[in-house]
């Protein structure tokens, strides 16, 4: 849990949109706000887990958090830094201090690259190590994920999907970063693998003193393994809270809608449960709906979720939420 | 009663460059009339494969069901030609898939689609099987119903294309439906309607349905019965509270250890099973889930374990140990 | 049963696949198939046979004349009326067609490899380039230099008009200055004014010098110019205007093209290297393009900018590698079609200057003398630009189902 209250990485009202370009001309016609007015802080040592649904942004905060997407607006303030006003090369220096595990293991890794150089390119782009320290520097990275260091001249085709994550880990881990943003990081493999690379991270977590933001739309494996836990919903934070305020007492009706949809394995839990089924699908992110994002499916909306969006507000300490009646929905 | 399918000694090999696959080995197992089996398992256990076996869809070469006898009301699949079995297929065996969107054909609407499967099977004007089209689409819950029969599948969203896929599957009331990892690919909140959907369509109209997928938390809603496979095989199959709170394999029980539960208590560690599932290429001799069993001896590396019954059909499982591990549970 | 005590089960390194090289997979595959099998062997031949030839084996085809040896047919063995074996004939001026055909060889490898090299340098640049800056924000320098470089070919045409070779440089330093300027009045229709009014006096003061049409031609080319670069464009932009380029090209008949440059340039086996090699831009600037765009969005390439890596970095250790699939087959594919061409310029009597033996131009000979049955003379020459170009062909089909990315794991 945060001992300390300070951030480590500020976010404030970022935003992320994409054009949408038609015409003979490509003009510009409108925009996808995959990322629309964002505000968060994650503190020094925690697990910040984000949730949600396609097309919910929580993939393009992570990105443009690192601004490996150029923010449309906000800020980012990173150990004190902005990061949407710094210029190329001191961008590149913070880089090292703030990395990224992302979802396709296929696709992470360049399989044309041995294991050795793709673990080691962060060293060889940030550090000036001779080649015997980097090679020293590799085995003990891959090491620490779990992986026999022999593997160095290996190729990614020659591994299976867990084992190729953990190269990613380990190449995430290669500059001691302070911060690394997860992306999905286990979506892609299977359930029985899946607890293997949440209990490294977990380790590496206690031992490396890492800040983990963690994205992905498995609740129960994000509840598991954070520490705060935000919902996202076309774009928008709909809750934010500590883990066990959400899980007990979650104030917005798409979080508990959300939570109860997440199938429990066990057939009495499961027979038991309130479920709360939404009607109809996720709105087309290219066309929002007015007002609350939400009130196409809320079960509570009334008039006045489909004229004004509702404010994003500290309705307990620590408690954040982004509805009209948050007070007022019903509890599970 | 008597079972609705019987799969016997079922085997299905793949012949590649690189060697044989042993996608499905030796599964034998039975379905009642109207009930709902999960076939959990992850990637590489044969789940998909064994259910294409079934409907004999498995592509040859390289592939080829080399052994076992499918029967289904009383006439051996495998034994039919191909133009029996197509009849069979659609009208008494359904099955839906992962996919929506590559499942669906792009290039021609959701009611053309629905009324060619109907008469192909069914004795009906075009003028009826639209009629009846509509009418399905409104059963599996597309608003509008009637209007979106013209609709491309590009038009819909994945929800709404995975219920277009289940009213096509279920257009000639088949007696079993397979569904193969039918929800894996959508939202949370939209699963939680598809499964909810066929619950519904289940209690109506009655079918057995086979549900594959790798998620137990699915199953554990709906199923009636759970075979649990891995390299090909079943391990553990049985009623539903038998498996979840009597697991006796151990690879059941490392499977449910390595699920986060929204009811867990904070700070609980996840029991991971260690290692990786073995290559289908070179199945050990044993126990395929030896190398990676916490209490596995040498019987288990020399020996495959066959499938015993312990609580008659309620609850089978392969393993040599499974008294001696019974009451050591991971949770 | 004994109790069995769980064990610590450690994570052992199980089922990773035997230690094999992608290209070794790939290796094995194209040998498997008879067709690329034999493909390779002809073109192993040819490589083979044409080269021994040219280094090891003496021929002076202007010396090579001798009437009295004209049109004879093949003969295996000498006798009273043909003195020497000419296992192949000979033509019209005596010449022994077996050692033309092969000494042709050489000639027809030489311009396969240049012009494939030269379509292949420029449009695999162009292609790599084009695809990079469309999905990849430029960098500042990047753009400063891209700028910089459109104002320089805008410049062309100005220092054509004004027959003053330093206008190029001015526009380029236009094109910098609006590239480093880029926050002034951005957004805003003074931008626009205040580079068009920069581009035409620095085009237009110069061009005074040497008349007052040029002055107002240059004057409205560089304010355009000025106008375009006040814009805030980027890769997509770019990548758009070349590729257009690479199709207005495209969109020319290829053996027209050809003609019309080696007409331009002059006769000569060299030229039409140049002229085939041209003319195959385009091609290896789409393919290269649509590999990149391919690669380019995938995770990895994301991946290396999360850890920092250069543009330069990027391309040419990350991208280059993984597009050489589909760029190897094409320029297999590419030398038969290179080989071919140049037969077709030689038979139209561009491209070799008689006498150099060149497959083409022996054809472009023989052909009349067919009638009155010297067929020996059209036969050998075209069966060897059909071997070739066949042989070549195969092996590219062979190769790009070697290469097929779907059937690597």
């Amino acid at each position: 849990m945060n001992t300390e209250k300070t951030p480590l990485v500020k976010v404030r009202h970022l935003k992320k949109y994409f054009p949408i370009t038609g015409g003979f001309f490509q003009n510009k016609i409108g925009d996808v706000k995959a990322v629309d007015d964002v505000s968060f802080d994650i503190f020094q040592g925690e697990t910040l887990g984000l949730v949600g649904e396609t097309g919910c942004g929580k993939t393009t905060v992570g990105r443009t958090m690192l601004r490996l997407y150029e923010p449309t607006g906000g800020q980012i303030i990173f150990e004190g830094t902005d990061l949407t006003t710094l210029g190329e090369g001191p961008l590149r220096q913070v880089r090292s201090q703030m990395q990224m595990i992302f979802q396709d293991p296929y696709a992470s890794l360049n399989p044309r690259m041995t294991v050795g150089s793709i673990v080691g390119a962060p060293l060889d782009v940030h550090t000036n190590m001779t080649k015997s320290e980097k090679y020293e520097r590799i085995q003990d990275l891959l090491d620490i994920v779990g992986l026999n260091p022999d593997f160095v001249n290996r190729y990614p085709h020659e591994f299976s999907g867990g084992q190729r994550q953990r190269i990613g880990i380990a190449r995430a881990l290669a500059l001691e970063p302070h911060l690394i943003v997860c992306d999905e990081p286990i979506s892609s493999l299977d359930v029985s693998i899946q607890a293997q690379i949440v209990n490294l991270l977990e380790a590496l977590q206690k031992k490396l003193g890492l800040t983990y933001l963690f994205i992905a739309h498995d609740l129960s494996m994000v509840r598991h393994i954070s520490d705060r836990m935000a919902v996202m919903y076309l774009g928008k934070i709909m809750e934010l809270a500590d883990r066990d305020e959400i899980y007990l007492n979650s104030l917005h009706p798409y979080t508990q809608a959300l939570m109860s949809a997440v199938p429990v394995p066990d057939p009495d839990l499961a027979a038991e449960r309130h479920r709360i089924i939404l009607d109809g699908d996720i709105p087309n992110p290219k066309n929002p709906p007015k007002g609350c994002n939400f009130n196409t499916r809320c079960p509570i909306a009334k008039e006045r979720c489909f004229v004004e969006e509702p404010e994003y507000r500290e309705i307990k300490p620590n408690h954040w939420v982004a509805c009209h009646y948050a007070a007022e929905a019903p509890k599970k | 009663m008597t079972p609705i399918i019987e799969i016997k000694h079922l085997k299905t090999r793949f012949f590649t460059t690189d060697g044989v696959v042993k996608a499905v080995n030796d599964v034998s197992y039975s379905m009642e009339n109207g009930e709902i089996l999960g076939v959990v398992g992850e990637s590489g256990c044969g789940k998909s494969v064994h259910a294409l076996s079934i409907m004999q869809l498995i592509p040859d070469p390289p592939g080829k069901i080399t052994n076992g006898e499918i029967i289904f009301e009383g006439r051996d699949l495998l034994k039919l030609s191909e133009k029996e079995m197509r009849k069979v297929r659609g009208r008494d065996i359904a099955m839906i898939f992962q996919d929506p969107m590559t499942s669906l054909n792009p290039v021609y609407t959701v009611g053309y689609q629905i009324v060619e499967a109907l008469r192909l099977h069914n004795d009906m004007t075009k003028a009826e099987a639209r009629k009846r089209a509509g009418e399905l689409l409104a059963l599996v819950g597309i608003p509008g119903a009637e209007e979106r029969l013209d609709d491309y599948p590009h038009q819909f969203s994945g929800g709404m294309r995975q219920r277009a896929m289940i009213a096509m599957g279920l257009s000639c009331e088949p007696k079993l439906l397979i569904a193969d990892e039918p929800t894996t690919a959508l939202d949370v909140t939209i699963q939680a309607q598809i499964v909810d959907l066929v619950k519904k369509l289940q209690a109506e109209l009655g079918m057995a349905i086979m549900w594959i997928t790798h998620d137990l938390g699915v199953v554990a809603e709906m199923a009636d019965r759970i075979n649990v496979m891995y390299a090909g095989a079943i391990i553990e199959t049985g009623k539903i509270r038998n498996i979840y709170k009597k697991t006796k394999h151990p690879y059941t029980m490392g499977l449910l250890g390595s699920l986060p539960r929204l009811d867990d208590p904070p700070g609980s560690e996840l029991t991971a099973v260690p290692g990786l599932p073995p290559d289908l290429l070179a199945l050990p001799k044993g126990c395929a889930f030896a190398a990676r069993c916490a209490y596995r001896t040498e019987k288990c590396l020399a020996e495959k374990p066959p499938l015993v019954e312990i609580d008659g059909r309620d609850h089978a499982v392969a393993c040599w140990h499974w008294e001696a591990i019974e009451g050591k549970k991971t949770k | 049963m004994t109790e069995i005590n769980p064990e610590e089960i450690t994570v052992t390194d199980f089922a990773v696949r035997e230690h094999r090289s992608l290209w070794i997979d790939a290796w094995r595959r194209l040998i498997s198939s008879r067709t690329a099998r034999l493909g390779m062997f002809i073109v192993v031949l040819f490589v083979f046979s044409s080269t021994f030839a040219h280094y090891f084996l003496n021929y002076e085809p202007k010396k090579d004349l001798d009437y009295s040896l004209k049109l004879k047919p093949p003969t295996l063995v000498a006798n009273e009326e043909v003195p020497s074996v000419h296992i192949f004939g000979t033509d019209k001026l005596g010449r022994d067609i077996f050692r033309r055909v092969v000494h042709g060889g050489w000639n027809s490898l030489r311009v396969g490899i240049v012009a494939v090299g030269i379509s292949l340098f420029f449009g695999g640049l162009i292609g790599l380039f084009a695809g990079f800056y469309e999905n990849i924000i430029m960098t500042r320098t990047e753009r400063l230099i891209l700028y910089g470089i459109t104002g320089f070919v805008m410049g062309i045409l100005t220092a054509w008009i004004a027959a003053q070779p330093f206008q190029p440089f001015l526009l380029a330093a236009v094109g910098i200055a609006a590239a480093y300027f880029n926050e002034l009045y951005e957004g805003k229709a003074q931008r626009m004014l205040i580079f068009a009014l920069l581009g035409a006096a620095v085009t237009a003061i110069p061009a005074l010098l040497v008349s007052s049409t040029a002055a107002l031609v240059c004057g409205i080319w560089g304010a355009l110019t000025g106008a375009l670069l006040s814009r805030p464009l980027d890769g997509r932009f770019f990548s758009n205007v070349i590729m257009r380029v690479m199709d207005i090209v495209l969109s020319f008949p290829g053996y027209l093209l050809a003609i019309a440059i080696v007409a331009f340039l002059g006769p000569g086996l060299e030229k039409g290297m140049i002229a085939i090699g041209v003319v195959g831009i385009p091609v290896y600037a789409r393919l290269t393009r649509s590999a990149v765009l391919s690669v380019v969005q995938k995770e990895y390439i994301l991946a290396a900018q999360s850890v920092g890596e250069g543009h330069g970095r990027i391309i040419f250790r990350h991208l280059t590698p993984n597009i050489l699939s589909p760029i190897i087959v094409q320029t297999t594919m590419g030398l038969a079609n290179a080989i071919l061409s140049a037969a077709a310029l030689g038979f139209l009597g561009l491209g070799a200057i008689p006498p150099e033996p060149e497959w083409g131009a022996m054809l472009g000979d023989s052909y009349r003398y067919l009638a009155s049955g010297a067929w020996w003379a059209v036969l050998f020459p075209g069966l060897a630009i059909m071997l070739s170009v066949l042989g070549f062909n195969l092996l590219g089909d062979g190769l790009r189902d070697a290469l097929d990315p779907k059937l690597r794991t």
